[in-house]
């Protein structure tokens, strides 16, 4: 046993802080403020070592690098290497977004971080009736490898990682597949590549979801033959992305946004053990992707605590025995939703507060939003301005100096045990479903999700939860100060692009891909296998996912 | 016996954003109005719907950009089928420069990032009230 603190003292501590609330804490005469964190976790005015009494330090805590991991994955954490700065970065066609890259690359980011536009994250070619109004927008436009090809080109992508934040598994299916072919094709072997797809079945059926979904047990299963597929021949790649980010964004708790993350892990874990791999052949590949939101203190005890639940379950329900198994390694970005259209040179200390929060919950990569994204895509002075923030957090403040400082402070560890006591009971509810993918095919998560949306409203309205600029200290008449973003012509070019490959590519061959891929789908293969080698006929993005809803139908997700 | 006020919510094209819309939309069913929420869609199952449903009032949602194309098109549309009314709103992530050029095309308001749903609703309350003068037909 490690105890935090010696009985008799916790004795007289507590009695001399019950004395002190008594008689000199006085709050307010009148004051009815109730005090709680965003997710609705009550906080007392003060903590002591009282509340940590219960603590046994080494195996509830430990040292970094070490079980449980709580104080940090790494030995070293930012002293030997800081966390990647990875600013997301895409829109409109290839060529564009290209050169974006190479200008961020330039600036000092060390990674890439993709996304993609709406019509190819839902699998649709740009061309589609339902895609044309969105071609290029929020992300840059792939169609075909071609498109790939041209996105990467210059860009070292055997010495460079990068992430490719194909959030839907019906998009990462085909856009991932492209990039590996696409590295075959530049002479890079597919085990020298490194980098992270997001590939997210929650993404698909429940977070961001659009015309004709894929049932959630078949987007599902394309994200585990992801999985598989980098399992055998991409051993450097983290095929997956639990993309709790998004959760969050959609409305989620601290809690619920943990509790959804590791249920999904818990169950590609399953299905992939149930395939006939070892866990520990996996589990080191598979990456977490979580919020920091405005709750500065919930937010760094939201980090901790999944860090010591994933160690718990990869220890004990799966037996990995691979500390890179139980090691559960995040990538934040800062809450968009946190955002504010008004006065919105303030994101810019928003995002740093948030980032700060990251960094002090140990990330191991860090994205920080534009000051403009309630207005429109980040402008190239917003981009630079939020690396530059990102920086000055890992140049200037000092924040990086020891590992997980916040580590023993009465109120950050009591906060992480809350959100650990809140996420299992979570986790036990599904559980109790029968897991992740039924709770998503029952409607059951997006209830939960549009609730609290609802509820952070409600508290925004009631002005319960003051935002700056919102709901207090608004400004009449505000003149903007930022220049918006205007998207670069897409459709057409991506319009002349396909025509000229249709016209150019070799039918028998596109054919026998999209027979080879229905096939597939019919004896339950594993599709990543197959689409790697059929994109090289330059099928298209929507031939593919024509092919697999013709296999595996479509589905009519919860609405209201 | 009123009529309840009907409004028929949609989320434009492939826009992937749905808290907005579902909030908004949960915001003024509990304000008592009769609300058709749709998911994403296209301008023309929009319009259908709406003329079908004898709405009050279009309400789109977008967060991607596709506003500029999709949301006039759906006053188009409207008018194309020359029927009296609903009355067309949008709300989202709507660069500001925009707002004229779609009050241009038809668009009644444009709710804004931060818009409190007070507004919205009072909004809605007000020009059904005013403008849809046959909304208290009896049912």
């Amino acid at each position: 046993m490690s105890r935090l603190f010696d009985k008799n003292a916790i004795e007289d501590i507590d009695r001399e802080k019950d004395q002190w609330q008594k008689e000199i804490y006085q709050p307010a005469e009148g004051e009815e403020k109730v005090f709680e964190t965003l997710s609705g976790i009550p906080v007392e005015p003060l903590y002591t070592p009282a509340h940590t009494a219960g603590m046994d330090y080494l195996n509830d805590l430990g040292f970094p690098g070490q079980e449980p991991y709580v104080r940090g994955v790494y030995p070293t954490m930012y002293r030997g290497r800081t966390w990647t700065l990875r600013q997301l970065a895409g829109f409109g066609p290839a060529e564009e977004t290209n050169k974006r890259y190479k200008f961020l690359l330039k600036e000092g980011a060390t990674g890439i971080n993709g996304v993609f536009d709406y019509p190819t994250l839902r699998g649709f070619d740009s061309t589609d009736p339902f895609a044309r109004a969105d071609a290029g927008r929020g992300g840059v436009a792939i169609d075909t490898i071609e498109d790939m090809r041209i996105l990467f080109e210059g860009i070292p992508i055997d010495k460079i990682s990068t992430s490719l934040v194909t959030c839907q598994p019906i998009c990462n299916i085909s856009v991932q597949s492209m990039y590996f072919a696409s590295a075959e094709m530049r002479n890079v072997p597919l085990d020298k590549l490194t980098g992270t797809s997001q590939n997210d079945f929650l993404m698909e059926t429940v977070i961001t979801v659009a015309p004709e979904l894929l049932p959630p047990r078949f987007s599902f299963k394309l994200s585990c033959d992801a999985i598989e597929y980098c399992t055998k021949h991409v051993p450097r790649w983290n095929p997956i992305s639990f993309a709790g980010y998004n959760y969050r964004e959609s409305g989620c708790s601290a809690a619920q946004e943990v509790a959804f993350v590791i249920a999904n892990a818990t169950a590609c874990s399953e299905e992939l053990i149930l395939r006939g791999l070892e866990v520990d052949s996996f589990a080191p590949r598979l990456s977490f992707f979580l919020s920091a939101h405005n709750d500065f203190f919930e937010e760094i005890a939201k980090y901790r605590a999944a860090r010591r639940i994933w160690f718990h379950i990869m220890k004990e329900r799966f037996g990995a025995k691979d500390p890179r198994s139980l090691r559960l390694r995040f990538h934040v970005q800062t809450a968009g939703v946190a955002l504010t259209a008004q006065q919105p040179l303030n994101n810019i200390s928003r995002a740093a507060y948030h980032a700060l929060s990251a960094v002090l919950g140990g990330a191991q990569s860090v994205h920080i939003d534009g000051y403009d994204e309630a207005l429109c895509t980040p402008t190239e002075l917003s981009s630079l301005t939020a690396l530059r923030t990102n920086q000055i957090l890992q140049l200037e403040t000092r924040a990086t100096n020891t590992i997980d400082p916040l580590g023993g402070s009465y109120f950050v560890e009591t906060l992480t045990n809350k959100v650990e006591e809140e996420t299992l009971r979570l986790l036990d509810e599904i559980d109790g479903m029968g897991g992740i993918v039924k709770a998503a095919a029952t409607g059951w998560i997006h209830k939960e999700i549009s609730n609290s949306a609802y509820e952070y409203q409600q508290a925004i309205e009631s002005g319960k939860m003051p935002i700056v600029g919102v709901n207090c200290y608004q400004m009449e008449e505000e003149e903007l100060p930022v220049d918006l973003f205007q998207v670069p012509e897409t459709l057409q070019i991506q319009e002349q692009k396909l025509k000229r490959i249709k016209n150019e590519r070799n039918g028998s061959h596109v054919r026998e891909a999209l027979d080879a891929v229905a096939r597939c789908c019919e004896q339950d293969g594993n599709l990543m296998e197959v689409i790697v080698e059929s994109v090289k006929s330059r099928v298209t993005q929507g031939e593919i996912s024509q092919t697999l809803k013709g296999s595996y139908g479509t589905w009519e997700p919860p609405l209201f | 016996m009123k009529k309840k006020i009907r409004i028929v919510v949609a989320r434009l094209g492939m826009d992937a954003h749905w808290r907005g819309s579902i909030v908004v939309a949960r915001a003024l069913r509990d304000a008592g109005l009769e609300v058709i929420y749709l998911g994403n869609q296209m301008p023309g199952t929009i319009v259908a719907t709406a003329i079908q449903e004898d709405a009050d009032i279009v309400g789109l949602s977008t967060l991607s950009g596709n506003h500029m194309i999709l949301a006039p098109e759906v006053v188009r549309l409207l008018r194309e089928e020359d029927v009296d009314g609903p009355t067309v709103i949008l709300g989202g992530t709507i660069p500001p420069d925009d707002i004229p050029r779609l009050k241009e095309a038809g668009i009644a308001e444009v709710f804004g990032t931060g818009t409190s749903l007070k507004k919205i609703t009072d909004y809605i309350t007000g020009t059904s009230l005013t403008t849809q003068g046959d909304y208290q037909k009896s049912t």
